[in-house]
């Protein structure tokens, strides 16, 4: 009796030797995998742009509910997490640089370390969190379940209608939800620093933040994190569909997708340091 | 009388699954399909029925050779991306067991997502529109509720209302009726005589109609055509007796004797 061959496995990883030519199998494997994510980035970018217009009346409901999932399900999360990063940095820093007298350099502190660095990263962590790990799960049981197939075979192209709401969704909610994060989190600072004895008045303190900021601060604020939205959505969406899965694939393609997104995030975050650098 | 209109057909066509390490599973096949006939492709279970039917409805590429759908080829090399959507439009494929219907979707949205997207309606008016054909598949009742609270049966003629809704004129079915209670397997036969007929619930054209089948008596008294895969091997047989003799449907059968 001929025994049925296991599915073939293309997990990524690396197995064995950690010798040389296991480091350089290891880079190659990796170096595939990111070109194979670009062409998947350009792919979901031709399908967005050339079936804009069409089939909008089931298209759009897709973008606004992943647009409620990973953005307006989140506000709740995203106010506490604004209060307590409020207390915990803005209001702690800002009685402290007071009581060393180095309140002129709050607002320049305050834009360079918490508006362009942490508020950004923080949001897009928490999309990938409450979010987008569960999106690999839906979309990885999806492809091990046929239900793509049963997608393409109806003739609905499930980067339309799987791919493209996602990475919209992900790139909207991370925008907006940065801005509340923001906002609440000075609130909440200026709050907890002017109990602490804090004697700048609130004009005083936000017209400092705002005078450390330059224009080109909110264009790069919005597009750093429309990036860090849509790469999320991408990466997620490759690791759940781009490939055959089994059922058992699932799980770890849920932590590469996060381990992917967090490397990719950073070094995204990278990249806008050299920008905020040469402007 | 059947109609003479080529819905399907096939030329040296090979067959791999792409999810499995054993190479072609079926070779060298040609075949052709007319509107109006009910083709019942048997074979045991592990054959390759249900990466032949995928293989024609352009979900894997054939090892070799070619598939035309309407004069259309699919899957192959020069079939580009435009014409495969547009091809797979006039094709339906019912999928094995419960279908593989949306399980995040009612049954109601099920039926209606590909109509409303490729009309670009609203599932408002999908129920306006649809109503008749649901009300002749006796689905009704079921609309609100999910995927997962229907019975296999039941899941079947969902997946196989939702792919009706395009008015496929080819109808590609892995093993409708494996499984199926009396009452189910009764609407199945007149709905794949309807089907075979041309009704004005489905367009009112005869429909070419491919169904594989593990044992193949539920087909008896339908006017059918039969081939079997076995062996990697595409072979037509002229009658039901010949297939059941195959298969070893006809009576006693030495376990040993079927391969896997």
């Amino acid at each position: 009796m001929a025994a049925i061959s296991p599915p073939s496995r293309t997990t990524g990883t690396t197995e064995g030797s950690v010798g040389g030519s296991g480091w350089l199998a290891a880079f190659v494997g990796e170096w595939r995998s990111l070109t194979r994510l670009g062409a998947f980035i350009l792919i979901t970018l031709a399908t967005a742009v050339r079936r804009y217009r069409d089939n909008s009346r089931v298209i759009r409901p897709q973008v606004l509910g992943e647009i409620h999932r990973c953005g307006v399900r989140l506000l709740p999360i995203v106010g506490f997490l604004g209060v307590v990063l409020g207390i915990v940095f803005v209001g702690q820093t800002v009685s402290l640089m007071e009581q060393v007298g180095a309140s002129n350099f709050m607002g320049t502190l305050m834009v360079t370390v918490f508006l362009r660095e942490m508020a950004p990263m923080i949001a897009g962590l928490l999309v990938l969190a409450r979010v987008g790990t569960a999106s690999v799960v839906e979309l990885g049981t999806a492809r091990a379940l046929g239900e793509v197939e049963a997608l393409e075979v109806l003739g609905i192209d499930p980067i339309h209608y799987l791919v493209v709401p996602r990475v919209v969704g992900f790139a909207a909610a991370v925008v907006s939800l940065t801005a509340y994060l923001i906002l609440i989190s000075l609130g909440s600072g200026y709050v907890f620093a002017y109990a602490r004895g804090l004697k700048a008045s609130p004009m005083e303190f936000f017209t400092a933040i705002a005078g450390a900021m330059t224009v080109m601060d909110f264009p790069l604020l919005v597009l750093k994190t429309l990036l860090f939205g849509a790469l999320t959505g991408w990466v997620i969406c490759y690791q759940g569909l781009a490939r055959p899965m089994t059922l058992e694939e699932v799980g770890p393609a849920t932590t590469r997708t996060v381990a992917v997104c967090v490397v990719g995030c950073l070094m995204l975050d990278a990249l806008f340091i050299t920008v905020y650098l040469l402007l | 009388m059947h109609s003479t209109i080529t819905a399907l057909e096939t030329e040296s066509l090979e067959i791999a699954r792409p999810s499995l390490t054993e190479g072609v599973v079926l070779q060298a096949m040609d075949w052709k399909v007319a509107s109006g006939e009910l083709w019942v492709v048997a074979g045991v279970q592990g054959s390759g029925k249900t990466a032949l039917l995928e293989t024609l409805a352009g979900l894997n590429q054939p090892a070799a050779g070619q598939v035309r759908v309407f004069g259309r080829p699919v899957g192959g090399a020069d079939d580009d991306d435009a014409g495969l959507w547009e091809t797979r439009r006039r094709m339906g494929l019912v999928f094995d067991g419960s279908g593989r219907l949306f399980p995040a979707l009612s049954v109601q949205e099920n039926i209606f997502l590909p109509w409303c997207y490729h009309q670009n309606r609203t599932p408002a008016e999908a129920l306006a529109e649809l109503e008749p054909l649901i009300r002749h598949l006796q689905l009704e009742s079921l609309l609100l509720r999910t995927p997962g609270s229907l019975s296999r049966s039941w899941s079947r003629r969902v997946a196989l209302a939702r792919c009706l809704v395009l008015k496929p004129r080819l109808l590609l079915l892995d093993n409708p009726l494996a499984g199926l209670d009396a009452v189910h397997l009764r609407w199945w036969r007149g709905f794949l005589t309807e089907a075979m007929a041309g009704h004005p619930m489905l367009g009112g054209e005869p429909l070419a109609v491919i169904a594989t089948a593990d044992a193949v008596r539920p087909y008896s008294g339908l006017d059918s055509r039969f081939a079997l895969v076995a062996d990697g091997q595409w072979r037509i047989l002229p009658d039901m007796e010949t297939v059941l003799a195959s298969t070893g449907e006809d009576g006693y059968h030495n376990p040993t004797d079927i391969r896997p």
